[in-house]
């Protein structure tokens, strides 16, 4: 579960890493470096991340929480879809840009002729 | 040919078993986010659906299920049967690559008439012989052109001021079509100028061999007069007057505008699509700002000026759409590229928004000095003594030291947006693309640094607006019109 923290110039977080892996946390983290500067300091089994103002303006913590609760679910959302389809990701472009048969393959299924093309199947 | 059903016990098992297949995601409003596959195409869904897949949450009986396995975001399979075409997809989207280099900019002189004050590069000159590009140069050139990979070339004279060197421009015509006998390529020849100095001996040249004119025009003469100062008088009275001849030795449609976006040029985006429209034009290239005359890194400046780009920008659009609902057919040309790339399988030949960049891969600058730029960009930069990307000179160095040598991967490895920080992951991806010359121009590195990066907050917003335009299906027609180049008007 994560850990808000709010203190003057900063928002501190503490972040269990059984629920977010460090790369979704550096990956989440980095777009956050536009505004603020930010501070990660991993630990054993969690990470505790700390979001510094750079202006005098006040943190308006309600939002900044909430964008980091719906940010970190993004990115998880993000890695799970990058790690399940790195392979099948890796096939397609290997296809796109092979000019030999080397990843070729037949379609799959019988196929008939019922119109009488007079279609071979090899 | 005919293929068999599946068992009828096979649609009745409910199964949620299905396989992710590779896709990005991007939320374009409170309500609703994106999904765009590996192939660029896309599907409107709610909120947090993206995680709803993920979690195997979709139910096989849902429209959703049939959907995104259609579409190519989820298998029933680990690996589809239909692999093949979504990797043939993909050849075609990335199928620029196979066209090395298409666009050869000869600058044939940095002589003009004009002071721009956004321009960092033309000199007000008599000097031919220090300022234009000499007949060997020019022949070297075209033989690095017609070595192009691409059946197609376009060789864009551009300057300074082109016209003050036409026996230049005579004769790398001349040439590059001599040449060209023993490679039969296709060739565009495109004149970039500002038209003060057009006859109608240039424009019969131009007619005789098929030469586009694109010209530079601000729109209003308060804009355009104040952009582009003429040391013998008004320019916008010259462009227009250059236009209008143009256009009656070489037909309409050869003749096109660019508009340079300035400080003055924000606060007016109505008045200058009006007069655009006033005066024949049925398109207009609502242009980004360019970072290059500015103070480039000052990261809080630029985002300031990004913020005010993307105000116009969406102001802009939504009076051309507006005239396009009451039925006048005008188009925008950064909506409409960013259109082609959503709406079409095909990719699109703009340098700025591709992956690998256009830099070298689709466009390459011979300067009028000799030496070779990777973008029109960097040879501006190079006249503020940054050579970062000048790739050689075309006496001293070979076609491959040029295009393939230590200068090009010295930061090639910046030149696909699926690899970069921020990038990789990102649900508009498909739709961006690199542009490592801004990126070191504007913060020192060609990778760059996304959450400050006037490129990526520009384009990011545009490419969210218009995905949420599209989401809206009352503007399908005008899109499409635009993509396809038909008059929606004369549709209905």
């Amino acid at each position: 579960m994560l850990t808000f923290t709010e203190k003057k110039n900063s928002l501190l977080i503490d972040i269990p890493l059984s629920d977010y892996s460090i790369d979704v946390i550096y990956k989440c983290f980095y777009w956050y470096t536009g505004d603020y500067d930010v501070e990660v300091s991993k630990e054993s089994n969690h990470t505790a991340i700390e979001i510094i103002t750079r202006s005098n303006e006040k943190i308006d913590f309600d939002y900044l929480k909430s964008k980091i609760k719906s940010d970190l679910i993004d990115f998880k959302t993000r890695d799970i879809i990058s790690k399940e389809t790195k392979n099948v990701r890796d096939l397609i472009i290997a296809k796109a840009f092979s000019d030999s048969d080397e990843f070729n393959s037949e379609p799959p299924g019988e196929i008939s002729d019922p119109v009488g093309f007079k279609i071979k199947n090899k | 040919m005919s293929r068999k059903f599946k068992e009828s016990s096979y649609y009745q098992k409910g199964n949620t078993n299905y396989y992710l297949l590779p896709f990005k995601f991007h939320k374009i409003n409170d309500l609703t986010e994106v999904l765009v596959n590996e192939v660029g195409e896309y599907l409107f869904v709610d909120n947090g659906t993206a995680n709803r897949i993920i979690n195997r949450e979709i139910e096989f009986e849902s429209n959703l299920y049939k959907d995104l396995i259609s579409n190519f975001f989820i298998s029933e399979k680990p690996i589809p049967d239909l692999i093949d075409i979504i990797s043939n997809k993909y050849r075609s989207k990335k199928s620029f690559i196979n066209e090395f280099t298409s666009l050869h900019i000869f600058v044939v002189s940095l002589r003009c008439d004009h002071t721009c004050h956004y321009c960092q590069v033309s000199r007000v000159s008599e000097d031919q012989n220090k300022y234009d590009m000499s007949k060997s140069d020019i022949d070297i050139a075209i033989s690095h052109m017609l070595r192009s990979k691409s059946d197609h070339v376009t060789m864009e004279f551009q300057g300074g001021e082109p016209l003050l060197a036409f026996d230049k421009i005579k004769y790398g015509v001349d040439k590059a079509k001599e040449l060209n006998k023993k490679y039969n390529k296709e060739i565009t020849f495109v004149i970039c100028t500002n038209l003060v100095s057009v006859t109608k001996e240039i424009l019969n040249f131009c007619k005789e061999h098929n030469i586009l004119i694109s010209t530079s025009y601000d729109g209003p003469q308060y804009i355009h007069d104040k952009n582009r100062l003429y040391t013998k008088g008004s320019s916008h009275k010259k462009v227009l007057k250059g236009i209008d001849l143009s256009r009656k030795i070489l037909g309409h449609d050869r003749v096109s505008a660019l508009m340079t976006t300035t400080n003055l040029t924000l606060d007016y985006p109505l008045e200058i699509i009006d007069d655009y429209y006033k005066n024949g034009f049925r398109n207009i290239f609502l242009r980004p700002i360019s970072p290059y005359g500015f103070a480039l890194k000052s990261p809080k400046k630029n985002k300031y000026v990004t913020e005010k780009f993307l105000e116009f920008y969406k102001k802009g659009l939504m009076h051309i759409i507006d005239m396009n609902k009451k039925g006048i057919y005008f188009s925008e040309d950064y909506a409409t590229i960013i259109l082609k790339k959503i709406l079409t399988p095909f990719p699109v030949g703009y340098v700025d928004l591709q992956s690998p960049a256009g830099a070298i891969n689709s466009v390459i600058v011979y300067n009028y000095d000799g030496y070779v730029y990777a973008t029109d960009e960097s040879r501006m930069l190079a006249e503020t003594g940054d050579y970062s990307f000048r790739l050689g000179h075309l006496k001293k160095n070979s076609y491959d030291e040029i295009f393939f040598g230590k200068n090009a991967s010295k930061f090639a490895y910046s030149f696909a947006n699926e690899s970069l920080p921020g990038c990789s992951e990102c649900g508009l991806q498909a739709y961006c693309g690199a542009d490592p010359v801004f990126h070191h121009a504007s913060q020192g590195d060609v990778i760059g640094h996304r959450p400050s990066s006037g490129y990526c907050q520009k384009n990011m917003e545009i490419i969210r607006f218009i995905l949420e335009l599209i989401s809206k299906e009352e503007y399908d027609t005008i899109f499409r019109s635009w993509v396809y180049k038909t008059s929606f008007s004369e549709k209905n």
